[in-house]
């Protein structure tokens, strides 16, 4: 569902994560678990039935040793920005994409647990509830009050932390201000990463660093050629590398294909 | 129409048909599922004021500081401190999720007694006192008495500080002077994690001799294997051990060894995790910039996938590696191994180790680092000219006059065999796991009596007649001593975010009861001495501001350590380690035809205690890590062992053996088994180990 327009100013958040730092250390995944109330594993869960909304990957060149070179690859959803696939094939309306903030999130209320968008994601970045929510006892006590969980039967991804989000327009509005200022809302993902390799910001705003990175012709976007205008772009500066994010790109960073 | 019974059937059948083209059934399900959302087994979070609090992780010795989000004061999440001078905002993966551990499943919350005393054997019995204060309390007691036991003469009773540095250790060692036979034993230093590999516990004897319990030691071990290996400069201060803040290992400023990352233009690790988790996330990852990165390690590990240059090395030759350049960059010195030795040891080109060496020297100051098998990679340094320039002396931050008259600092593997009576193991904070077998052969063949503390009870515990409960963090109150990539001095402390559970107990001030010393305000004398001494600053992470500490009063100085500040002694308070020398077989495993895998550990990042139960998220619902229990093999090794991906296997070597979960992972080379590092792994590999894999 498209939710009405609100008033106030438009933004259209995105994200540039330089692979070249990231160490895959795994803070963001941990962080954004924490920050969305997401559980820890089932027994018997595995890494097809588990839930991490952020996940990181390891990706080589494909070459021997010594020619072989890695990269880790933060992913998350990807917040397409024109014909969001999931969006498009929900038919309970349980996808939302917010055109004050660009934000595609998931509406658990609403959701069937058909699974149809997971189908539809080409980025894999939608996870289903196999189990209900369960934490160690007392440790539910450690849980984020702005996030509710999730009950089994429903699918749930990134949403930037669009808690956050509200939480920010709310002190906003505490202070007597119509808008949020660059860097009152940052996603959990970004505040954790030690080698500052997740950046985040509007893209609307040409100051913010994903616009930037968005400019920079070593930054790519996944599976670009599908046309879904991601808003998470990537940077790197290993031609390999960038290959593998999107084929389309051309030696010199640039993309080819808008499919 | 007649209103017949026919037409009213007809009637309600095409009414039910048509429903189900409505939208009323779709909103049937979709109010289910809103009402299924508030399904009573969905937790619900706790409602209370959103507050902010700072404190600082004491999970490892880099002691990042931490911003906690806390509602109606419980900690709901953490985050590093932007702009902070030492951690930088950076907090690591474990860090992150540290509210957890107090609700960890494997919390011990009883104290627990081994059922056949002094046996010491597999057999432990849970002796319940959970709820029952008196049977916790005659516990105690026992554990007093046995404190206190008369031991036979040449016997001791010690406490083994798995993490030294603290205030808490201040206290272990002015209990263990205040004890018949005391000893006060560390395992780390500048050789940390060193002990289950014969030339690093030489080289750690040298670093210690002159300090050491048993001075000789390090000599007999030395002839017994017929080498002079790592024999001591005569730098090091015989009157330590009484003169309190100087008196470190081998005469080193009882801060330690430290390196000073800001300085160094081309880093070598021999298999250092450099930048998974080694010293202080945040500042290695903001000078990486600085430094081109060589990692020499046998595992495609993270650091050694992101750094400038990978040398795939052969398992366990780091110190063949280290030999084989020092014979390059000195050779005026005799060395054991030659670059041809190296080069055989490693599987490099001679070219490769001689372009090493030439880099060495030529695009300084270069820092050589050792990792977890390779400890005598320090000794490399004074021959690149890092000695004093990289790799500094640190001082320590400054303690009360009246705790120096103490027991000295002794080295485990400097106790004689069968010497210790009563051992009582601080485990908790974690630190270098020591293996077990490196400790047993310590204790006298009769009766010993081992008392842990910890939060769990799955390290030393498993081997303790006594396993007393500990808080964990963040519910102590302890300082954290400074990281190794901290040149100077530092003071910070854990403050407790949440209470501790009613029968934990404080291990210092349970030993200083025991033998009657007051150490129940020692982290506030600390401080006031620190301050007392006037120099450094003070850095607010509530404010993001620093201080001189001369210029804040006593008072407030000890209020901002309660709210997570940090003090930092000047930069100018370092000197350069005492010398040593280098010169020794290399320590690789041996071959063995029974044995024909090489088991190296993995994932060494607080191996010793069990993390948040979320990792969950990094090692099964995702592979970014190589969980506990689980070790990696390359495709063909399983196949030839019979196991496949998922599958339960027992790794054995000739010290024991585990039961494992084998990952099939195509980037460990053929012939070696990647083994989370955990306590079972680490008591039957050591860094390394000769091993078989068979399939259950």
């Amino acid at each position: 569902m498209i939710s009405e327009k609100k008033p106030g100013k438009i933004s259209r958040y995105g994200m540039s994560v330089d692979i070249d730092k990231c160490t895959g250390c795994g803070a963001c995944m941990i962080a954004c678990a924490v920050e969305n109330n997401v559980p820890p594993a089932q027994e018997g869960a595995t890494d097809l039935t588990g839930l991490t909304w952020m996940r990181v990957f390891k990706v080589d060149n494909g070459q021997e040793y010594p020619a072989k070179q890695s990269v880790y690859f933060p992913m998350m959803c990807q917040h397409c920005g024109l014909e969001t696939p999931c969006y498009l094939v929900c038919p309970q309306q349980a996808v939302d994409v917010d055109p004050a903030t660009g934000i595609v999130g998931q509406i658990p209320g609403r959701c069937l647990g058909c699974r149809y968008c997971m189908a539809a994601c080409p980025y894999h970045a939608r996870y289903f509830n196999w189990w209900d929510p369960k934490w160690p006892a007392g440790m539910e006590k450690t849980l984020n009050p702005n996030v509710a969980p999730r009950m089994r039967g429903v699918v749930e991804k990134c949403n930037f932390c669009h808690g956050r989000w509200h939480a920010a327009v709310q002190r906003a509005a505490e202070a007597g201000l119509k808008e949020i200022q660059p860097g009152d809302y940052v996603p959990a993902c970004v505040e954790a990463c030690p080698a500052g390799a997740i950046q985040f910001g509007d893209l609307n705003d040409p100051s913010s660093a994903p616009s930037k990175a968005a400019k920079d012709p070593q930054s790519f976007r996944l599976l670009v050629k599908l046309g879904t205008e991601p808003k998470v772009y990537y940077h790197s500066r290993r031609e390999w590398a960038r290959r593998i994010g999107d084929p389309s790109q051309a030696p010199d960073g640039k993309e080819t294909s808008h499919g | 129409m007649q209103n017949t019974r026919r037409n009213l059937l007809k009637f309600i059948g095409g009414a039910a048909a048509g429903a189900v083209f409505t939208p009323v059934p779709w909103r049937l399900i979709t109010d289910t599922a809103l009402w299924s959302e508030n399904w009573p087994g969905i937790p619900r979070p706790l409602r209370g004021e959103v507050t902010a609090r700072y404190t600082n992780c004491s999970l490892c010795p880099a002691g990042c500081a931490v911003r906690a989000r806390c509602v109606g004061g419980q900690p709901v999440s953490l985050a590093g401190v932007a702009g902070h001078p030492l951690s930088r905002g950076g907090l690591c993966a474990f860090g992150v999720a540290g509210h957890h551990l107090p609700y960890h499943p494997a919390r011990l919350t009883q104290g627990r007694v081994e059922a056949a005393a002094g046996a010491l054997s597999k057999a432990v019995a849970n002796c319940n006192v959970e709820g029952s204060r008196k049977q916790l309390a005659a516990n105690l007691d026992a554990s007093k008495a046995a404190l206190m036991a008369a031991c036979n003469p040449g016997e001791s009773v010690a406490v083994l500080d798995l993490r030294p540095g603290r205030t808490a250790s201040w206290t272990y060692r002015r209990a263990m002077g205040a004890v018949h036979n005391g000893l006060y034993l560390t395992a780390g230093g500048p050789f940390s994690g060193a002990a289950a590999n014969p030339l690093a516990e030489k080289a750690r004897k040298s670093w210690l001799a002159g300090e050491s319990a048993c001075p000789t030691e390090a000599q007999a071990l030395a002839q017994q294997r017929g080498t002079d290996a790592f024999v001591c400069e005569p730098t090091r201060g015989s009157d330590r051990h009484h003169d309190g803040v100087s008196s470190g290992p081998g005469g080193v400023a009882s801060g330690g060894v430290a390196v000073d990352l800001t300085k160094p233009r081309t880093v070598l690790s021999l298999g250092a995790p450099v930048l998974d988790g080694w010293g202080t996330p945040g500042n290695v990852l903001a000078a990486r910039a600085n430094f081109r990165l060589i990692q020499a390690e046998a595992l495609e590990s993270r650091t050694a996938s992101l750094a400038d240059l990978w040398l795939r090395i052969r398992p366990g030759s780091g110190s063949t590696l280290a030999l084989g350049l020092a014979a390059l960059l000195d050779a005026h010195i005799a060395q054991a191994v030659t670059v041809a030795d190296a080069a055989a040891a490693t599987g490099l080109t001679e070219q490769q180790i001689k372009d090493l060496a030439a880099e060495l020297t030529s695009h300084g100051p270069a820092l050589v680092l050792p990792g977890y098998d390779c400890p005598e990679a320090w000794a490399l340094n004074q021959l690149t000219g890092a000695w004093g320039e990289t790799v500094v002396a640190r001082q320590e931050a400054p303690v009360p006059e009246h705790w120096k008259n103490c027991a000295p600092v002794t080295d485990l593997a400097a106790v004689p065999d069968g010497a210790i009576r009563t051992l009582i193991i601080d485990e908790s904070a974690p630190g270098d796991y020591v293996p077990w077998n490196a400790i047993r052969r310590k204790l006298v063949a009769d009766n010993p009596v081992v008392i842990t503390f910890g939060w769990t009870p799955d390290g030393y515990g498993r081997h303790s007649l006594f396993v007393l409960p500990t808080a964990v963090y963040p519910e102590t109150l302890e300082d954290i001593p400074a990281a190794i990539d901290s040149p100077a001095a530092v003071f910070r402390m854990a403050v407790p975010l949440v209470a501790a559970p009613p029968g934990v107990v404080n291990p210092a001030d349970f030993v200083a009861r025991a033998v009657g010393i007051d150490a129940s305000n020692a982290l506030r004398e600390r401080a006031d001495a620190i301050r007392k001494a006037g120099h450094g600053v003070l850095f607010s992470s509530a404010d993001g501001t620093s201080r001189p500490a001369a210029q804040v009063p006593p008072d407030d100085f000890w209020k901002a350590l309660l709210e997570g500040a940090c003090w930092m002694d000047t930069e100018g308070r370092r000197s350069a380690p005492p010398a040593i020398d280098m010169t020794g077989p290399e320590a690789r495993p041996s071959e063995d035809a029974r044995l024909p895998l090489v088991a190296v550990l993995a994932e060494t990042a607080l191996a010793t205690v069990p993390p948040s139960p979320l990792m969950t998220k990094l090692h099964q619902e995702s592979n970014l890590r190589l969980g506990r229990s689980r070790a990696a093999l390359h495709p063909e090794t399983a196949r030839s062992c019979g196991s496949a991906e998922g599958g339960r296997a027992v790794l054995e070597t000739s010290l024991g053996r585990c039961e494992i979960l084998v990952v099939v992972d195509s980037s460990v080379p053929p012939g070696v088994v990647q083994v989370a590092a955990a306590p079972e792994a680490i008591d039957i590999c050591g860094a390394f180990a000769r091993c078989r894999v068979a399939f259950l």
